[in-house]
């Protein structure tokens, strides 16, 4: 297997370091936003949310709740005229003139007691003209539904994304590529299929929470579960029409975000009543059902597949069409509907690609970033069309894949070429731990067993100058102070950084602390802790900061030594001369300089390193055709397979085993990259079996943990394995690239095939629950 | 609308009685405005959906009898209401003598709820889907309860009225199961099919016991009832005569359970269709009765 | 609302607090004793992410009224360890990887401590059966399921 070639990187990098905040985790010691304390100044907010999916408000009545004894403010759209939104500003904070999902804000309460902010809710009046909602993504793009945003036209956009004036399609992207009408006549095989992918949602278990106080002066601070404090500071701070340094925000520990704590959702609404109580916090803590109705949700997704390859078993044309259920408002979900049209061929080589991938409107709640951005939703269909292509031309779906997957030097469906990847080697070892060749008997007569595979790829999906910074401050004992912007929400990232600080200066990983909380006064800016770019692009701004500080130690001993700098070191905290065998350890000398000879003074001083890191070579992509040279900055790619049981009496699908391999470049802690590709295992498998934001009228049916199943312990697999393949990435730390979304990226189709591996049987979309399975079967007489 | 719910519990008062006189008396002088409750684990979810009200809650725990769990050969079972699932199921004298019913309780949400979750809750409750019901019913339970007559009993048959609705009445406190001494040699289990593999609410349940009956015709008399299948806990009786009455054999196991199949009436909701529950009784309950069969014919 | 005045003994300490009648243990445990690492994951007894000790048996304490716990002996995850530096099984999650952002790792540890006291050596089945209460959104669980597997060793 010549191609993984890991970088050898210096201790501790490629170690299985513990965590740095497992200790104040497991003693309860660890601060998450809802349990810093203000003490009594602290007010509780309530929010009045529309029951309607779509009206207009005709009447708000509020003077009845602003009178109630220990209501401190009512706020309602009226206060707030600006825009909000990260790729397209189409979002009010609260509601003006028109409610467009069941829980959009209309007012807000801030009292003395939750109790009382509750009761303060049902004084407020409202008088709501009840219109058509849009309820699919489809008819949402005809021309005979109503227009959910009138205005589309003049919202603020990125130049990236292109809206449709006049209909409710915020996004078209398009891959126009080769002659795909062309191509059809050439194919010994054409499979045409349409998917349909549910809602979905990210149920952390720590629901969103933010706190937020305005001081005499102005001055702002918001204190929230986040993952995207930067861009909070700055999206918030624009729509409530303040510059961003006046805004301030402080991001203590996440418990869980998978995307659902990016950008702004509540945060903005905390902020905004804020502006109306001076000088007192202000505490909006989502209710578990406000986290069903009205945080961010995975849009839903209609596909439209036609796929076909030649005799031999090359893909010869895709031409796909998605039309994305983007909610109420898609200022995050453009980007989704981007990113899907970009990757829409797959992790393969294909000539004739046309591709409209189109985000919609609809009076759904608000489709936001959920880990894989697009890419589970659309290799949901992707790769049971090639299962079924590789079967009408008689050939092994493993050895299909082997033949059209991605290698270094493929042409990509964007025109851009791929750079070294490790696909085939994961497919490889993939097949090879699941027993792809080996067929199991079922473990008793009731069931029936059978094995599937699916491939994935994904890039981080960000604007073309998403940037990262950093700075390492040394201590008097020669220990080291990081700062970061991005933020740990489970994944390891304050670990990983002070891993790659401690190699990169040359010092124990015991000897670095992560300045936390990420603080946006105290912290260098970070674009968001999404994309799974933090190893890589917060990585390399480490590193770089590391680097800084270690030139600026190294040159001032280098001349109180009179020695080059080529002949010293950083090794376990002392700067050593490889040539006069000198050692000096950083202790003092890093803040306090080191002396000149005869008492002629001092030279250097306190160290502070810094280091940032942007991609400066994306080019953007034709408006068109969807070409361009470099889309995006690099891609994951992986596979995955399991092997499962049908219970033929019940329906129910029991996942035996799970194998999952994929390239990561360079594993800065190994051990986390594979509980990356475990935990995204489990939640894909949840959301392949369980999940489902049942939406009726676009009422929530099931917002709580008693309806919304999500996997337990007895549900996941007794038997995963996680393997590692690192083709270093060219820009990346030591090589490496992200992981955290792509794990869950290829579990839903990969179990779709394990089924009709197993039964036969393939369904429209997830969740293959018990039931769908058992009916489907009776359906197809296979059981009586 | 599930959307107001409560951030926590809405306001009322807590108040312990010390005996079930004062118990009765306080809950029928605030009638309406009262409530007991024991783990607290459906009404305190019901309040914060503002699905009930009460301005008191009345802790019944406490009072005399209540933590009682007691065998004798000859009289059978006392449960006292306070009892939490997870005692009955780590009790020996359950687990040899009734261990369906520690079967059922070992079904019920997670450890952690068991610990406040009780029997006579579940059934005070009288969820459709109370993981208990079957079980308490083919042990032909009694509850005893004080109320503001005094002491009565009723049995489990004909308690439960509809869903959430018993013949419970204002003052009432059930204060003990009592479950008779089961005939030799019976035999029972309960099947439960949820959305996850433990742990949910039943999509459906089958609860299904049998015991040598020398009376019947087959030689056998069996019981068969079924979770949130019905408004009410729903016993099978064409499919309980037809087995008392049928040579026991694959087949005629196989038609008890269309019987059953056939005679309960489900409703299509969030967790389940029709379709989907009548298959379910079909395959469970013919399951079920395979399984306690095996075991019987020895 | 009434109010009543009750004695708990918290993690070994006698503490006497007002509490409304309405306040369950959660709270009274986050917001008058200032002991946060119970967490607030649903407050309806589904997450487990609220589960503490009373009298050593583990409950969801979101579904407790603190009015109900006088007299009673509350363990939380600040009192897990006891005299000890750490409990063997806040040592073995952290090794085995069982901890991520750890927002249900004080449930999980409190239901785990008090899985170990009633069984010292359990099963696979069992420690997934009695684990089934506390959900997990990132670790997947298997490497939780071998921390407590690694404690039982321990």
């Amino acid at each position: 297997m010549a191609e993984s070639d890991p970088i050898n990187a210096p201790s501790p990098v490629g170690e299985n370091k513990p965590r740095i905040d497992g200790r104040e985790k497991v003693t309860g010691a660890a601060i998450f936003a809802d349990d810093l304390q203000f003490g009594n100044a602290l007010l509780y907010a309530r929010i009045k949310r529309s029951p309607h999916p779509h009206a207009l408000i005709k009447r708000l009545d509020i003077s009845k709740a602003r009178a109630l004894p220990g209501v401190k403010a009512v706020v309602t759209g009226e206060d707030f005229t600006g825009y909000i939104g990260l790729y397209l500003q189409d979002r009010y904070i609260f509601c003006r003139d028109r409610v467009r999902y069941v829980g959009d804000p209309v007012a807000g309460v801030a009292a003395i007691s939750d109790e009382i902010a509750y009761q303060a809710l049902e004084l407020i009046d409202v008088e709501y003209e009840v219109l058509e909602p849009v309820l699919d993504p489809e008819f949402g793009a005809s021309s005979q539904a109503l227009l959910l945003h009138p205005d589309l036209g003049k919202y603020v956009v990125a130049n990236f994304i292109f809206p449709k004036e006049g209909t409710n399609v915020s996004n078209h992207f398009k891959i126009r590529r080769g002659d795909v009408d062309g191509a059809w006549d050439k194919c010994a095989a054409v499979i045409e299929r349409k998917y349909r992918i549910p809602h979905i949602q990210h149920v952390p278990i720590e629901p969103h929470v933010a706190i937020a106080k305005m001081d005499e002066a102005g001055e702002i601070t918001l204190w929230a579960s986040s993952q995207s404090p930067f861009a909070q500071r700055n999206l918030i701070a624009q729509a409530i029409g303040v510059l961003p340094g006046k805004l301030r925000v402080i991001a203590p520990l996440v418990g869980g975000g998978f995307g659902g704590k990016a950008g702004v959702s509540m945060e903005a609404l905390a902020v905004a009543i804020a502006t109306k109580v001076k000088g007192r916090p202000v505490k909006l803590l989502l209710t578990r059902e406000e986290e069903f109705y009205t945080a961010f949700v995975r849009q839903g997704l209609v596909a439209y597949f036609k796929m076909g390859c030649d005799e031999k078993g090359h893909l010869m044309a895709m031409e796909n069409k998605f039309y994305w259920d983007g909610g109420a408002y898609t200022e995050y979900g453009v980007n989704i509907t981007r990113a899907a049209g970009y990757s829409s061929s797959g992790p393969y080589e294909v000539p004739n690609v046309k591709t409209d991938s189109y985000c919609v409107y609809t009076n759904h709640p608000v489709g936001g970033p959920m880990r894989g951005f697009g890419m589970p939703e659309m290799h949901a269909g992707l790769e049971q069309c090639i299962d079924e292509l590789a079967q009408q031309i008689g050939m092994d779906a493993v050895e299909f894949r082997k033949i059209n997957c991605l290698k270094t030097g493929s042409t990509l469906v964007t025109g851009s070429k791929m750079h070294p990847t490790g696909l085939l080697q994961c497919i490889e070892k993939t097949a090879e731990a699941i027993g792809w060749d080996k067929k199991t008997p079922p473990s008793a007569p009731n069931k029936r067993r059978g094995k599937g595979l699916a491939l994935m790829w994904k890039a981080p999906a960000m604007p073309p100058n998403a940037g990262s910074s950093a700075w390492v401050e040394l201590v008097e004992d020669g220990t080291l102070n990081v700062g970061i912007g991005g933020q740990d929400i489970g994944q390891g990232v304050f670990t990983v950084a002070a891993q790659m600080a401690a190699a990169a200066l040359g010092v124990p990983y015991e000897s670095v602390r992560i300045a936390t909380p990420v603080d946006t006064r105290y912290s260098p800016y970070e674009w968001q802790t999404v994309a799974s770019r933090l190893t890589w692009s917060m990585g390399n701004a480490v590193v770089n900061a590391a680097r800084d500080a270690r030139q600026q130690i190294l040159t001032t001993v280098a001349e109180a030594w009179e020695e080059s700098l080529e002949d010293l070191d950083i090794v376990d905290g002392v700067v050593i001369s490889y040539k006069s065998e000198k050692e000096i350890p950083l202790k003092n000398l890093v803040i306090y300089g080191l002396p000149k000879p005869d008492g002629q003074g001092w030279r250097g001083g306190p160290v502070v390193g810094r280091g940032n890191f942007m991609p400066t070579y994306i080019t953007g992509l034709d408006k068109e055709t969807g070409q361009g040279e470099q889309a995006v900055v690099h891609y994951t790619t992986g596979a995955q397979a399991v092997e499962l049981e049908v219970d033929l009496d019940t329906g129910r699908i029991e996942i035996l085993r799970g194998v999952s391999t994929y390239d990561v470049g360079k594993a800065i802690n190994p051990e986390f990259v594979k509980a990356q590709m475990d935990g995204g295992f489990v939640q894909g498998m949840s959301s392949a079996l369980f999940e489902n934001l049942q939406l009726s009228n676009g009422v929530v049916q099931n917002p709580s943990f008693v309806d919304y199943r999500i996997a337990t312990t007895t549900d996941a697999p007794k038997d995963l394995q996680s393997f590692i393949v690192e083709v270093p990435q060219d820009d990346g730390p030591w090589g490496a690239r992200g992981i955290g979304e792509h794990s869950m990226v290829p579990t839903i189709p990969a179990i779709a095939n394990a089924i009709y591996n197993a039964i036969g049987i393939r369904f429209e979309g997830p969740p293959f629950t018990a039931e769908k399975v058992y009916l489907a079967m009776l359906d197809a007489g296979m059981i009586k | 609308m599930a959307i107001n719910t409560h951030p926590t519990l809405p306001e009322f008062d807590y108040f312990r009685p010390e005996t079930l006189i004062e118990a009765s008396d306080f809950l029928v002088h605030h009638a309406t405005d009262a409530r007991p409750f024991l783990g607290g684990t459906d009404v305190f979810v019901r309040m914060r959906d503002g699905l009930l009200s009460p301005k008191f809650l009345v802790d019944v725990k406490s009072l005399p009898g209540m933590n009682d769990l007691r065998f004798d050969p000859l009289s059978g079972l006392i449960i006292g209401a306070a009892v939490n699932m997870n005692r009955v199921i780590a009790s020996s004298e359950v687990q040899q003598h009734y261990p369906l019913l520690a079967d059922a309780c070992r079904s019920v949400a997670s450890y952690q709820l068991r610990t406040r979750a009780t029997i006579i809750g579940n059934i005070c409750n009288a969820s459709p889907a109370g993981d208990t019901l079957g079980a308490s019913l083919a042990f032909e339970g009694v509850l005893h309860i004080h109320g503001s007559d005094g002491v009565r009993r009723e049995s489990l048959t004909d308690f439960f009225l509809g869903p959430g609705k018993t013949k419970l009445k204002t003052g009432d406190v059930a204060f003990a199961l009592h479950l008779p001494s089961p005939p030799p040699g019976s035999i029972g289990i309960y099947l439960k099919l949820g959305r996850n593999k433990l742990s949910d609410l039943s999509i459906v349940g089958v609860t299904a016991f049998g015991y040598p009956e020398p009376a019947a015709l087959s030689g056998y008399r069996f019981r068969l009832i079924l979770a949130s299948v019905a408004p009410v806990p729903f016993v099978a009786k064409e499919a309980e005569a037809y087995l008392s009455n049928t040579p026991i054999t694959s087949d005629s196991i196989y038609a008890a359970a269309c019987l059953a199949a056939e005679a309960c009436t489900p409703i299509d909701d969030v967790r389940g269709s029709v379709r989907y529950r009548k298959q379910m009784v079909k395959n469970l309950a013919a399951r079920a009765l395979s399984e306690i069969w095996e075991k019987l014919k020895k | 609302m009434a109010f009543h005045k009750i004695n708990v003994i918290v993690n070994g300490k006698d503490e006497q607090v007002m509490v409304s009648s309405n306040m369950t243990l959660m709270r009274m445990l986050r917001e008058c004793l200032a002991l946060t690492g119970t967490k607030n994951g649903c407050s309806a007894g589904e997450c487990g992410s609220c589960t503490v000790l009373i009298n050593g048996e583990p409950v969801n304490s979101c579904m407790v009224l603190a009015a109900e716990c006088d007299g009673a002996e509350i363990v939380t995850v600040e009192g897990l360890a006891g005299d000890k530096q750490l409990d063997p099984i806040q040592e073995t999650i952290i090794e085995a990887g069982g901890v991520q952002c750890g927002f249900c790792t004080p449930g999980i540890l409190i239901s785990s401590r008090a899985l170990l006291n009633r069984n010292p050596n359990p099963s696979e089945d069992e420690i997934r059966e009695a684990l089934v209460g506390n959900l997990c959104r990132c670790t997947g669980y298997l490497r939780i399921i071998e921390s407590v597997k690694a404690a039982a060793r321990r």
